[in-house]
């Protein structure tokens, strides 16, 4: 089947299986490796990434409900002002070892901060992290690098900001 | 049969429901019908050999209708439960209903899971189904029957786990809750799993009911995770309606609760622990309804 959809702002039409995973699609149909696969069940998170501006596991996505949906993977946000920032402060608090639960808990992080604004408690990072998980780093250092970005407002309006500019312009 | 037929899937997406009705009045072929997908792509076996995909979340009605009625809220079978989370009315009228949903895996799954999809899926460990059983939800049925949808309660979906009792080529398009006929409300859920994110319930239970003059005028009492059908603990709830709440009668509760509950022993807990701890949750419950009830 032929769909079309729009992924990290550009429209894409491309001919896959009616149940072929959006997680399928974005790694071997378009090269977009950077969305990893876990568990391939929905738990790990490992695959989050944005369809139509909320956070989803792109393995549970089956490719005949994405005609005309809007995907952003951690490639996008490669060109948000508030990715460098983001990964700064995961990498100096230690928050990332080897790497492959990151991608999702960068999508996690922008769909967490986008909706909760400063003081964020840290059982509301635990409850609203919950789906992601990271089997290096025993979590300490990762909550502490997304608390660290939650008190700061400058993060938290950049992201908003970033969020705009995401959402207006593809239209 | 060429390997190409074999793998051949066909699928809809319909606009609004009458579309739907018609796709399905008009197919003799067994029908899969998909809302958020959590459940169905995981169940590999079902989902590999599905050939004809519905898509339900497409029909707008369905995936995004939580409309407000005189007696009860209207919510379509595909609306995701983060919506159903963070509705104004529900928050205020079925707190129960939110936290349970709260609790469902994670905050990836609830943009995407639905009440019709946790319904249809039909394990017993499913989070909303006991919560949707104290609030005598009624389950809307299609496809209409001249303009009309057959209408079922809750406690009436489940036949065995995995299986409904709804008929091949029917999907659930609606679940309504009825606004609560009582005033000084109570409610109460608890799941208990392995971990606080992404668990299968071990057991879950869920108290609905409301006090008049200083006693217990009605009560509902359901447990998830315990057996295939989805039941209430009459006996229980009789032993505890117009009496007022004390230590003695809270001890009675929890071992009548503990002998009418018929669990089962799975991979996920057994009999004795079941029985035990679901007894405990209602004795915390009742705990904290007599301390409310004080004040």
């Amino acid at each position: 089947m032929k769909i079309s959809l729009i992924i990290n702002k550009k429209k894409r039409e491309i001919d896959v299986e009616p149940k072929k995973r959006l997680l399928d699609i974005l790694r071997e149909d378009l090269g977009l490796v950077g969305t990893k696969e876990g568990c391939g069940k929905g738990e790990c998170g490992a695959c989050t990434v944005l369809l139509n501006g909320k956070r989803v596991n792109s393995c549970l996505i089956p490719a005949f409900q994405l005609e005309g949906s809007q995907v952003i993977t951690v490639e996008g946000l490669r060109n948000w002002k508030v990715f460098k920032p983001i990964e700064r402060a995961y990498i100096e608090n230690g928050a990332v070892q080897c790497g492959f639960c990151f991608p999702g808990f960068v999508i996690s992080t922008i769909s967490f901060l986008k909706k909760n604004s400063s003081p964020v408690t840290l059982d509301k990072i635990k409850t609203g992290f919950g789906g992601n998980i990271c089997r290096c780093t025993g979590y300490t250092k990762i909550l502490a690098a997304i608390q660290e970005l939650a008190d700061n407002k400058e993060i938290v309006d950049q992201i908003q900001e970033d969020w705009k500019n995401e959402f207006s312009a593809s239209k | 049969m060429s390997l190409a037929q074999v793998n051949e899937i066909k699928f809809y997406r319909s606009q609004n429901i009458t579309e739907l009705d018609h796709i399905i009045n008009s197919s003799k072929e067994e029908l899969m019908f998909v809302a958020g997908a959590t459940d169905l792509m995981v169940q590999e076996q079902e989902w590999k050999y599905s050939k004809i995909l519905v898509d339900l979340t497409s029909v707008k009605e369905l995936s995004q209708k939580i409309k407000t009625q005189t007696n009860g809220v209207l919510i379509g079978s595909a609306v995701p439960m983060s919506d159903i989370i963070n509705h104004s009315l529900i928050k205020d009228k079925f707190p129960i209903l939110v936290e349970a949903l709260r609790q469902v895996g994670s905050e990836q799954i609830q943009n995407r899971a639905t009440l019709g999809g946790n319904i249809s899926n039909a394990s017993p460990a499913g989070d909303s189904l006991p919560v949707l059983n104290v609030l005598n939800a009624q389950l809307w049925i299609g496809p209409q029957k001249k303009g009309e949808f057959e209408k079922i309660q809750v406690s009436e979906i489940m036949n065995e786990p995995g299986e409904t009792s709804l008929k091949t080529n029917k999907y659930i398009a609606y679940v309504f809750l009825p606004f609560s006929e009582g005033e000084n409300l109570f409610w109460y859920f608890r799941k208990v799993g392995q971990r606080e994110a992404l668990a299968i319930s071990k057991l879950s239970l869920a108290v609905l009911g409301w006090f008049k003059n200083g006693k217990i005028e009605n009560i509902r009492i359901s447990a998830g995770a315990v057996t295939a059908q989805v039941k209430r603990a009459i006996k229980t709830e009789s032993a505890l309606i117009n009496k007022e709440l004390n230590e003695k009668l809270i001890d009675e509760a929890r071992k009548l609760l503990e002998d009418e509950i018929a669990p089962i022993t799975d991979i996920r807990s057994n009999i004795e622990y079941r029985k035990h701890i679901c007894g405990e949750l209602l004795r915390d419950a009742l705990y904290q309804l007599n301390l409310g009830n004080k004040k």
